[in-house]
């Protein structure tokens, strides 16, 4: 038995849910001939990947599906192993090259390298190039994107690259302009709750309709989420009703109560609490970033800022988004996260009770 | 012990004398000092060179002790000088338990010990191990020697051999000679050599009893240098040692010096757990005590100033506090310094060298600096500076005590309205002095800058009452980050890192801005801090994720964030146990209100404040993915099978990049 994320995941372009025109242009696109380098972007959870796996398949056919993942070692000028898993057909090869940390730009030349100079087997019934396909390509560090670009010229008869990341904004501009950029967006609403009703019906279950707009509010259109959440739903409670509670994934439910523990008392004992817990999060895998951010009140699923947030009035909200960023951003360029995320919190309490104690001596709050 | 005042001849020699004697450059020195007033060098600077030379050996760690280089015959001689020759340190060393300037109890630890494994009737046989740590100076090897000598056994000591020349020598007691003895050894190298002594230690001891007495026959094999070889191999002096112990006789005592900076040899040549194993006993020594050491001082002051009448002037308490404080609990490199500044307190007119001539010689451009010295000489060791080039040693802090001067940040209460003060709207910034210097401190504590804040970090929260400050300083901590984040300036800025974390803590805690309202704390216990853990922790099961969930396809944010949270909370089987009890880890948040995972570990005292494993490299080290737990090779057989149609199939290959196998078979054109 596997997710229902995987079991029904679109295995061609034109079995695709939502985005239709799109995937009929990527049709388009295959049969034309000239394939250009692509840049795939859109936020987490809209369908790139179904889509660049769909396209590989349009291109090479099913031969493609047969996956292995390989774990490489590559040996850096600095002697240095690096060791990374890449997952390859015969047709291509994917690799998270931002997995190497501040090596990747010697895994990426020297995969794309291997993979351009194995030439097709067949080139007269087959594509004459391969498929490189980078993912987070926008946590490459700056030294790897310029690789990627001599790279991207070079070995341009034999090797096209698919590249995958959430923004274009870490991207640089060269690379940008090298590539055919097509932006997923996240399906709308109704989108995503016809993908739940039909995966359910493909189950045998029945949705009612109000639970699936539920789940796709609280998931924030992200469908890999909503499904993940119609599924832990189906776990906790069947048959559906519709007002049934959609669980939470715990690191949620804990953030809430974080946020929630320095919404209701301001005092360093407190903070010290809050550190414990800031710790208890990170240790389960839970990113920095993620923690802080989350900002946009419509997906109020995540982060730390957008607990805070709710909690906050018109003139304060301002303020906390600027701090937030503030910190964010420290927490980018810094090397410790905990300073950050716990001068966040400081700065926080001290504004929210300088705040309150206003509130209480002028007008009602 | 006793032999040790004989002369001159016998200490310079004297390889086994509990303390190196460390005057052998300024006396040899003197034929230097006639040499230097033939050309009219003043003596200012004579003597200011001699210091340099020989404040350094006292400064050492004893086990990397040399032997001392045979003094040449001074030009000048007298009668009176040969005993200004010896050391104070070899004249003065203690041979009895009252002499001592360990604590009473410490004494009484080693003694125990040395009683019970010396027993020669009751004792099983098997080899016991004592393991004397402490900082150096502080009376390690004279405890043993002077236990030994009241106890009656011998004390048998080991010395690498470095070269063969300075080993033969008529010591009375047997010190290892591997030219007359052994001749076998002199390609052998020091690890053998050590593991030879030992043997023959054992065995030796047996015979002797055999022929004579019991008691004379009775001896401790005393280790305080160690070949160079086991500090890079820990385990063989693991194995040598394991050996002794199953077939040793006598007791085997070694005396290794603790330094501040955490690379302590102690932890690294005997690790708790072979300690355990051996059942070595571990008694650490504490720097000598202020008023221990200003006992023995006077007493070697008295007893000189007797012996040598006029001509040593002895200095006065505050002189010998100063010495003290200067020392830091080092009682040799204070007897050292004593011994200077008696010798720089002596007026050039009673000195036995003919410095009159010097002066008179002296041209008039050197007029200052003859003043100068002058100077310097008739205030003796008065003044902090000179005592501090004579003998001072780096002052050193633990920890424990740093951490605490910078968090209680104590003040000086202003005295009359000396200052300008600031203006009304920045009075809230107004502080009094501090007593301390951050930058001092943290220097002192021997520890980088970012651990420091670290601990900083961990503890400040418990000193500080209003929010308002608690966001201040936690923004100069995050401030401090941002300054040593990028590696390429990192060195540099290190230092501003530190600086800002410990004055902006200092600053911002606005309740404990007057020297008169600081009382109000109390004692908090100090904890060492999470963060390396944590981190730690973070990365690996970051990577264990990725490495066991391979076949989902997903981005690291994705699958932390989504699917392995909701894999928690499906039913959906498993493929392995790895995975399984990755889940219930990693998935699963407790939702308590206190986090139990992390317990706090208090700081102790003597803390050296060091943790283990990588505690600087994030940021600067690359996330390196290794396969944690069970890698890729092992979930590989049975992973095909429960995969998605839709998700292709992996199947799993372990192939370098190289041969990287091309399945050509399945190959099916449309």
């Amino acid at each position: 038995m596997s997710l229902w994320v995987d079991k029904y995941r679109p295995t061609s372009l034109g079995k695709l849910d939502y985005h239709k025109e799109q995937g009929n242009q990527l049709k388009n696109l295959v049969q034309c001939g000239d394939f250009p380098h692509l840049l795939v972007y859109g936020p987490s959870g809209a369908g790139k990947k179904t889509r660049i796996m769909c396209l590989l398949r349009e291109l090479y056919g099913p031969g493609v599906e047969k996956l292995r993942i390989e774990h490489q070692s590559i040996t850096a000028p600095s002697k240095k192993k690096i060791e990374i898993n890449t997952i390859a057909s015969n047709y291509h090869l994917e690799v998270n090259a931002s997995d190497a940390g501040n090596s990747d730009r010697v895994v990426i030349q020297e995969l794309i390298k291997t993979v351009a100079q194995s030439q097709q087997i067949q080139s007269s019934t087959q594509r004459e190039f391969k498929v490189v396909l980078l993912t987070e390509v926008d946590r490459l560090t700056k030294d790897a994107q310029h690789a990627l670009r001599r790279t991207m010229e070079k070995y341009m008869s034999t090797c096209r690259l698919i590249l995958c990341c959430n923004s274009t904004s870490k991207v640089i501009g060269p690379i940008r302009s090298r590539c055919l950029a097509i932006r997923v967006p996240l399906p709308s609403m109704e989108e995503v709750c016809g993908v739940l009703t039909s995966v359910c019906r493909k189950e045998g279950l029945l949705l009612p309709g109000e639970l699936a707009k539920q789940i796709g509010e609280k998931s924030g259109r992200n469908l890999r989420k909503a499904l993940l959440m119609c599924e832990a739903c189906r776990v906790q409670q069947y048959p559906f009703s519709a007002d049934q509670d959609i669980p939470e994934t715990d690191w949620e439910v804990y953030l809430k109560e974080t946020a929630n523990a320095i919404v209701s008392q301001q005092s360093p004992q407190r903070l010290l609490e809050v550190r414990a817990r800031l710790y208890e999060l990170l240790t389960h895998c839970i990113p920095p970033e993620i923690i802080i951010k989350g900002l946009v009140p419509p997906s109020p699923d995540q982060g730390l800022v957008s607990e805070l947030l709710g909690n906050c009035d018109g003139h304060l909200k301002t303020e906390v988004a600027q701090m937030a960023a503030h910190y964010e951003h420290r927490l980018q360029l810094g090397n410790k996260a905990i300073y950050h995320l716990e001068a966040f919190v400081a700065k926080f309490m001290a504004v929210y009770k300088k705040f309150m104690e206003d509130g209480l001596d002028g007008m009602m709050f | 012990m006793s032999k040790l005042s004989t002369g001159r001849k016998a200490s310079s020699n004297k390889l086994s004398s509990w303390v190196e004697p460390s005057f052998g450059d300024l006396f040899s020195g003197s034929g230097l000092n006639s040499f230097d007033l033939k050309k009219g060098v003043s003596l200012g600077e004579t003597k200011s060179k001699a210091q340099k030379t020989s404040t350094d050996p006292s400064s050492q760690r004893p086990s990397k002790r040399r032997p001392f280089p045979p003094t040449p015959e001074p030009l000048v001689s007298s009668g009176s000088e040969q005993s200004q020759d010896e050391p104070w340190v070899d004249r003065h060393s203690p041979c009895s338990q009252v002499e001592l300037a360990v604590h009473k109890k410490k004494i009484e630890e080693v003694e125990n010990w040395l009683k019970l494994h010396l027993n020669v009737k009751s004792e099983i046989k098997r080899g016991a191990i004592l393991l004397l740590t402490g900082p150096s100076g502080c009376g390690k090897t004279a405890t043993v020697q002077v236990l030994a000598q009241e106890l009656g056994c011998r004390v048998q000591e080991w010395s690498n051999p470095t070269t063969v020349s300075e080993f033969r020598k008529e010591d009375v007691r047997e010190t290892f000679d591997p030219d007359s003895r052994f001749n076998g050894f002199h390609g052998v190298s020091q690890t053998a050599a050590f593991q030879e002594f030992l043997l023959r230690a054992n065995k030796y001891s047996h015979l002797q009893m055999m022929g004579e007495g019991e008691t004379s026959g009775r001896k401790v094999v005393l280790v305080e240098d160690l070949p160079n070889q086991f500090y890079r191999q820990p385990a063989s002096l693991h194995d040598i040692l394991r050996r002794f112990v199953r077939t040793g006789r006598c007791p085997l005592v070694f005396v290794v010096s603790d330094c501040l900076s955490g690379s302590g040899s102690s932890r690294l040549l005997f690790p708790r757990d072979l300690q355990e194993e051996l059942g070595v006993c571990n008694i650490s020594f504490n720097p000598v005590a202020p008023t221990s050491m200003i006992k023995v001082l006077s007493r070697i002051v008295t007893q000189e100033a007797a012996r040598s009448g006029s001509r040593v002037t002895a200095p006065d308490r505050a002189a010998l506090d100063l010495l003290c404080t200067g020392s830091s609990g080092d009682i040799r490199s204070a007897i050292n310094s004593l011994q200077f500044s008696c010798l720089t307190g002596c007026s050039p007119e009673t000195t036995p060298w003919p410095v009159k001539k010097g002066k008179a010689a002296a041209s008039a451009a050197r007029g200052v600096s003859k003043a100068r010295s002058k100077s310097k000489a008739s205030k003796g060791s008065e003044s902090l500076d000179s005592t501090q080039a004579i003998g001072g040693k780096d002052a050193s802090l633990f920890l424990f005590r740093a951490l605490g001067k910078i968090l209680y940040c104590k003040r000086e209460s202003c005295t009359g309205p000396e200052g300008p003060s600031l203006p009304a709207h920045l009075s809230e910034h107004q502080r009094d002095t501090l007593l301390v210097d951050p930058e001092l401190v943290v220097e002192k504590s021997h520890m980088s800058g970012e651990l420091f804040n670290l601990y900083l970090h961990q503890n400040y929260l418990d000193f500080f009452s209003d929010l308002e400050d608690v966001a201040r300083a936690s923004e100069y901590l995050s401030d401090s980050d941002f300054l040593t984040a990028e590696w390429s300036s990192r060195s540099t800025m290190l230092e501003y890192g530190s600086s800002v974390a410990t004055r902006g803590l200092i600053h911002s805690n606005s309740a404990r801005a007057r020297a008169d309202n600081q009382a109000s704390v109390g004692f908090r216990p100090l904890h060492k801090p999470h963060w390396l853990l944590v981190n730690k922790k973070y990365r690996e099961n970051c990577q264990a994720a990725q490495c066991l969930f391979t076949s989902y396809c997903l981005t690291p944010l994705s699958l932390q964030t989504e699917l392995l949270p909701y894999l928690a909370q499906l039913t959906n089987p498993m493929r392995n146990q790895a995975q399984i009890a990755f889940i219930q880890d990693v998935g699963r948040l407790p939702l308590r209100k206190y986090p139990g995972r992390l317990k706090l570990e208090a700081l102790t005292d003597r803390d050296p404040g060091t943790l283990d494993g990588d505690s600087e490299e994030e940021g600067a080290e690359p996330a390196v993915p290794a396969p944690t737990g069970p890698g890729p090779g092992e979930t590989g057989g049975d992973q095909g099978a429960d995969l998605p149609a839709s998700q292709p199939q992996p199947t799993m290959a372990q192939a370098l990049l190289e041969d990287e196998e091309l399945v050509i078979d399945e190959y099916d054109s449309n």
